[in-house]
């Protein structure tokens, strides 16, 4: 019985899903219309044998995946240079608060028009768009830790007489890490939503909201789906992975 | 420091917005990029003029504008109960948690094109999506709120016997409105940088597709009234939420 109970506990966070897929099946039953839409269950198998076998899925998330990396790396880079240069000095506080602040509320998938003007509707486009997303709270989450380890950490420096330079590398920065882990953390988020979201307004190129904006254009609600599942499943394990990075780059402070 | 030095230097909060115009103003008069790719300040300023004496833009804003409170409100409603009935039933969190975070997984604008296969490219395509977008962080705020009211209020709450009325007026929500208007004010961001994107993918109306016929036509000026106006609207509410979540903390 206490097994019973427990099994059945177990099973618990199935049911409303596959209460769903019984109730979309029972939809795509209806009538061709509805079937358009619902596609069944059957046909989403038939259409993941389709995108594995033809490689399509793979080649479309790899390209995405890369998209993502590269622009995160980039993003981070300039946001680390930019928040620590915030961070340290007043004057370029002073000067970039302002540009920054102006910028930081327009919704970054905002800037695809004018991107798309400037750079073209390719791969560059996309990049910048996701350096864009990746740059702003790595900028932020640096310059916050820095400030906020100004005070405490200064004395000590003083104490023992550090130059500017030592100050920074050796006190100010490592005290922000974990701050400037967060940033990175939240940057990834970013950054994967907006190549989802350029990839679904470009068209062109491979990727995943490329693979998905096809699949609507060809009614193949099967691929959608299936695309859909790919970039939780991919954003979930890049988001593990870079925590798990994290933890491990952090251990030192534990010790 | 000379006085100069010392204005310029008090004042570079200032100083550096009007320089930026400035700069630009002046890479555009000197023509190093073509002056249809690379529009002066001026060209922005009749831009936004035209858009405006045409009535475009009050139709798109208004269109922007209906969107963005109707899923908004939707969202937010829906995100409140579910918050609040998680937190409180403990059977209901092991059957829908799991669930939750799935979907929760999935950025909002993935959801567009299977909505636009199920309903079509219509208004509720883009109160959907904002509602998708509001919905997340308001629940897991919620959740988390009523989670965190402190165990010691209802026991004092039972010690005097308090009917449940009062216990939800005058403990529950005083002590779940900080925390559930952090998740308000991140789901409106996000429901406003969303339905941007919704307006820029499939729309007939919204500042998003001012923006993206703007581009379709080579109207740089226009694209970039749009790129300001969403700078601006997203500012102004983000700082009306945030005026908002003081007042209410200090009457706390």
């Amino acid at each position: 019985m206490a097994a019973m109970t427990k099994a059945s506990h177990w099973l618990r966070p199935f049911y409303v899903p596959v209460l769903l897929v019984l109730a979309w099946d029972v939809l795509s039953r209806v009538n061709d219309s509805f079937r358009y839409a619902f596609v069944p269950v059957r046909e989403i198998s038939t259409g993941l044998q389709e995108i594995l076998i033809s490689g399509q899925l793979f080649e479309n998330l790899l390209a995405s995946l890369q998209t993502t990396c590269v622009g995160l790396a980039i993003g981070t880079v300039l946001g680390l240079l930019v928040g620590s240069i915030m961070g340290v000095s007043r004057i370029a506080d002073d000067i970039i608060s302002p540009l920054f602040n102006a910028w930081r509320p327009v919704p970054t998938l905002g800037f695809v028009p004018l991107i798309a003007l400037w750079f073209g509707s390719g791969d560059l486009s996309k990049l910048v768009i996701v350096v864009l997303a990746a740059f702003e709270p790595v900028v932020l989450n640096t310059y916050e830790g820095l400030r906020a380890s100004d005070d405490k950490y200064r004395e000590v420096g003083d104490v023992f007489r550090l130059n500017r330079r030592q100050l920074f590398f050796s006190v100010q920065l490592p005290s922000a890490v974990p701050m400037i882990v967060t940033g990175v953390l939240h940057a990834l988020g970013f950054a994967w939503i907006a190549t989802i979201g350029c990839e679904l307004l470009f068209t062109v190129g491979p990727g995943l909201g490329g693979l998905m904006e096809h699949a609507q254009m060809a009614g193949r609600m099967d691929i959608i789906i299936l695309c859909v599942v790919s970039i939780g499943l991919a954003g979930l394990a890049m988001n593990t992975a870079v925590e798990w990075l994290a933890r491990r780059l952090l251990r030192w402070r534990h010790a | 420091m000379s006085s100069i030095a010392r204005y310029v230097r008090s004042h570079l909060q200032l100083i550096s917005p009007l320089a930026f115009v400035g700069l630009w103003a002046a890479v555009a008069a000197a023509q190093i990029f073509p002056s249809q790719v690379f529009v002066p300040p001026s060209d922005v300023l009749s831009a936004l003029r035209e858009v405006h004496d045409s009535g475009e833009l009050r139709l798109h804003l208004a269109s922007s504008a209906q969107h963005l409170v109707t899923g908004f409100a939707s969202g937010a409603a829906l995100g409140l109960a579910f918050g609040v009935l998680l937190a409180v039933i403990p059977a209901l969190r092991s059957y829908l948690w799991p669930m939750f975070n799935a979907v929760r997984q999935v950025p909002s604008i993935a959801f567009i094109p299977i909505l636009i296969l199920l309903i079509g490219i219509n208004d509720l395509l883009k109160i959907i999506v904002v509602g998708k977008a509001t919905f997340f962080p308001v629940a897991l705020a919620t959740f988390d709120a009523v989670k965190g009211i402190p165990r010691g209020y209802l026991e004092v709450a039972r010690i005097y016997q308090l009917p449940p009325a009062t216990v939800l007026t005058r403990i529950m929500v005083p002590a779940t409105i900080p925390p559930v208007m952090t998740g308000l004010r991140l789901g409106l961001g996000k429901a406003w940088g969303v339905l941007v994107a919704a307006e820029l993918f499939a729309s007939e109306a919204g500042l998003g597709q001012m923006m993206e016929s703007g581009r379709q036509l080579f109207r740089i000026d226009v694209v970039m009234v749009g790129v300001i106006l969403i700078g601006l609207i997203g500012f102004t509410l983000d700082r009306g939420f945030s005026t908002l979540q003081r007042r209410f903390v200090r009457w706390q």
